[in-house]
């Protein structure tokens, strides 16, 4: 019970943004993925979720294609949580957080739900935010938002099933208590068993909380594995055009 | 989990409540006089017992449905669009009807005789007429993102030149009877309804509220975008065409039986969302009872202000709608 990728090329108009990328995304661990602007980390998790069909390869979740699973099971087994998208209607924080929740055929103990979406944003750190109204929240609070929503998500059906849930970029803009909030939560879902793939900006952060990482440039895989292996002064100052640094002690990366 | 809270559901059975009420005073008042308690307790004459069931009750019939349809296709249309603009009026569905219609009124009576009293080819014809508009729209504005608001009210400026153009060379090109029937036609009134003549389309309509209300809970989850939807185990292509398709149905039939009135669909569901929330499951129903109320109120002014003349209801809904627009794009701006 994975998600394989295998040789996944894409292009548009002959530039081709993907090249003959493979990977796997295992229950109970981080996958990261890094590299500079434009390497392709965006498209490689639209890709994954669905939203582009790669030109050529397969992604195989849980033993069956990308392409055979229904939309509706699909959400059952991975939740995704991409940038945030900017909402046209006055909705409440709470009606934006219980969209998360997968309708299911089987009935649910009464109060299940609400136990859930009260857990959840306590551990989010929104539940002073709830009977607010969504466009009235900071940037930063949103954000909060949309991953207590994506957690939701992950919380609905097939408990038998092996989960994943994606992360673009989850941190960015965040002050760093929530940044710790969210990385802290990311880890106790890995715990739980969810296999986690997240893209990241932050070095830092990447080496930190991270189980395996894949490192990214022009498409290609330049280096995945662990992240004492990947993180070599070498390959990263070739990856990022600039000298960079890394303290194994304090597992510190300098680059300035 | 309940989409509907115990607020909303009073405001819903509140405006049902209301629109019982409007509905018995449009039912008597009128340039003849008849009420409807006379009709509940049967003392008329055969005069104003045939006022009152051929002519007053097809016609009250009739404008709350075309009132609850416009709406219902306002609220549809500005949740997928996410448009807080989008009205059938504006962005040029209702001229895309309209011109369905003429087309059939002017091209049709060649084919048929006697097709323009059929009470199915007018409004199919219309309805193709909305489709085509609403998938066209959809495609010209998609991926605009935030700036969309107002390419869709520019395409929509286009289209509806475009449907004045068709809608002119077709009168332009049609023989005297058929010149009749158009004329008849565009000016748009609830008056000369006939329960034989409404009696399908307002099947039809309601078929299509029902479709349409069962999707209000994806129509909530598309406003987070739809590629989040599609996350959200959504598939954005059957509830695509459900809307435009259910859309196209009220709107297209609503303006073959009664011209086009404009603005009910912007301001009704924008009303509905300050009285009880943003949420469909919600904002369908509400929408369409409120549509409905303010459309039979439109029309009992229309038919009383300078009785027995009367004035044309588009006159009346334009008059409350515009300045309502501009209010709306200024705090549009503003945000």
């Amino acid at each position: 019970m994975s998600i394989k990728v295998n040789k996944i090329s894409y292009g548009i108009n002959n530039f081709s943004i993907l090249k003959d990328i493979s990977l796997e995304i295992r229950g109970g661990e981080i996958l990261s993925v890094l590299g500079p602007n434009g390497s392709g980390k965006s498209t490689l998790m639209k890709v994954l979720a669905g939203d582009i069909n790669p030109n050529s390869g397969s992604v195989v979740i849980n033993g069956t294609n990308l392409n055979d699973i229904e939309i509706s099971s699909l959400a059952m087994v991975r939740s995704m949580m991409s940038q945030a998208q900017n909402i046209v209607y006055d909705f409440d924080v709470r009606e934006i957080v219980e969209m998360g929740w997968i309708e299911s055929s089987v009935d649910q103990p009464n109060g299940h739900f609400e136990n859930i979406l009260t857990l959840i944003s306590n551990e989010c750190g929104i539940d002073h935010l709830l009977k607010r109204k969504y466009n009235s929240l900071s940037g930063g609070e949103q954000r909060m938002v949309h991953f207590a929503r994506t957690l939701l998500q992950s919380n609905g059906l097939k408990e038998n099933l092996q989960k994943y849930i994606f992360f673009d970029e989850p941190t960015a803009n965040l002050d760093i208590k929530r940044e710790l909030n969210i990385l802290n939560l990311i880890r106790k879902k890995a715990k739980e068993g969810y296999g986690i793939f997240i893209v990241l900006h932050d070095l830092n952060l990447a080496y930190n909380f991270s189980d395996r990482i894949v490192l990214i440039k022009d498409g290609k895989i330049s280096k995945m594995g662990d992240p004492n292996d990947v993180f070599d002064d070498e390959i990263l100052s070739e990856i990022y055009e600039v000298p960079v640094y890394f303290d194994k002690d304090i597992g510190r990366i300098r680059y300035y | 989990m309940k989409y509907v809270n115990p607020y909303q559901i009073f405001i819903i059975y509140s405006s049902l409540f209301i629109l019982l009420i409007v509905l018995g005073l449009a039912l008597s008042f009128g340039s003849y006089k008849v009420t409807f308690i006379d009709y509940l307790y049967s003392d008329m004459s055969k005069i104003q017992e045939s006022v009152f069931t051929k002519i007053r009750f097809p016609r009250v019939l009739l404008s709350a449905f075309v009132g609850a349809s416009l709406a219902t296709s306002g609220a549809c249309l500005q949740g997928l669009f996410r448009n807080p603009l989008a009205d059938p009026g504006l962005i040029g569905v209702s001229a895309g009807a309209a011109l369905g219609a003429t087309s059939f009124i002017v091209l049709g009576s060649s084919f048929m005789q006697g097709s323009i009293t059929n009470p199915y080819l007018l409004p199919i014809s219309s309805i193709f007429g909305s489709a085509f508009v609403i998938s066209a729209l959809f495609f010209i504005t998609k991926g605009f993102g935030k700036e969309g608001i107002t390419y869709l009210l520019l395409a929509g400026i286009a289209v509806n030149a475009f449907a004045g153009v068709g809608i002119g060379i077709l009168t332009y090109i049609s023989t005297d009877s058929e010149l009749r029937g158009l004329t008849f036609w565009t000016m748009g009134s609830f008056g000369g309804a006939t329960i034989s003549m409404i009696a399908p389309a307002l099947f039809f309509i309601l078929i299509s509220f029902i479709w349409i209300f069962r999707e209000s809970r994806k129509l909530d989850i598309l406003q987070l975008g739809e590629s989040e939807a599609y996350r959200l185990g959504i598939d954005i292509k059957k509830l695509r065409f459900s809307v435009i398709v259910s859309s196209a149905i009220i709107v297209g039939i609503s303006v073959s039986l009664s011209g086009m009135i404009g603005f009910v669909g912007l301001v009704v569901p924008h009303l509905s969302r300050i009285l009880g929330g943003v949420n469909h499951g919600f904002l369908l129903p509400s929408s369409a009872l409120i549509g409905a109320i303010l459309m039979v109120l439109a029309d009992l002014l229309a038919r009383t202000m300078i009785k027995p003349a009367e004035l044309p209801v588009g006159l009346i809904t334009s008059a409350i709608g515009s300045p309502f627009f501009l209010w709306l794009i200024f705090r549009i701006r503003k945000l």
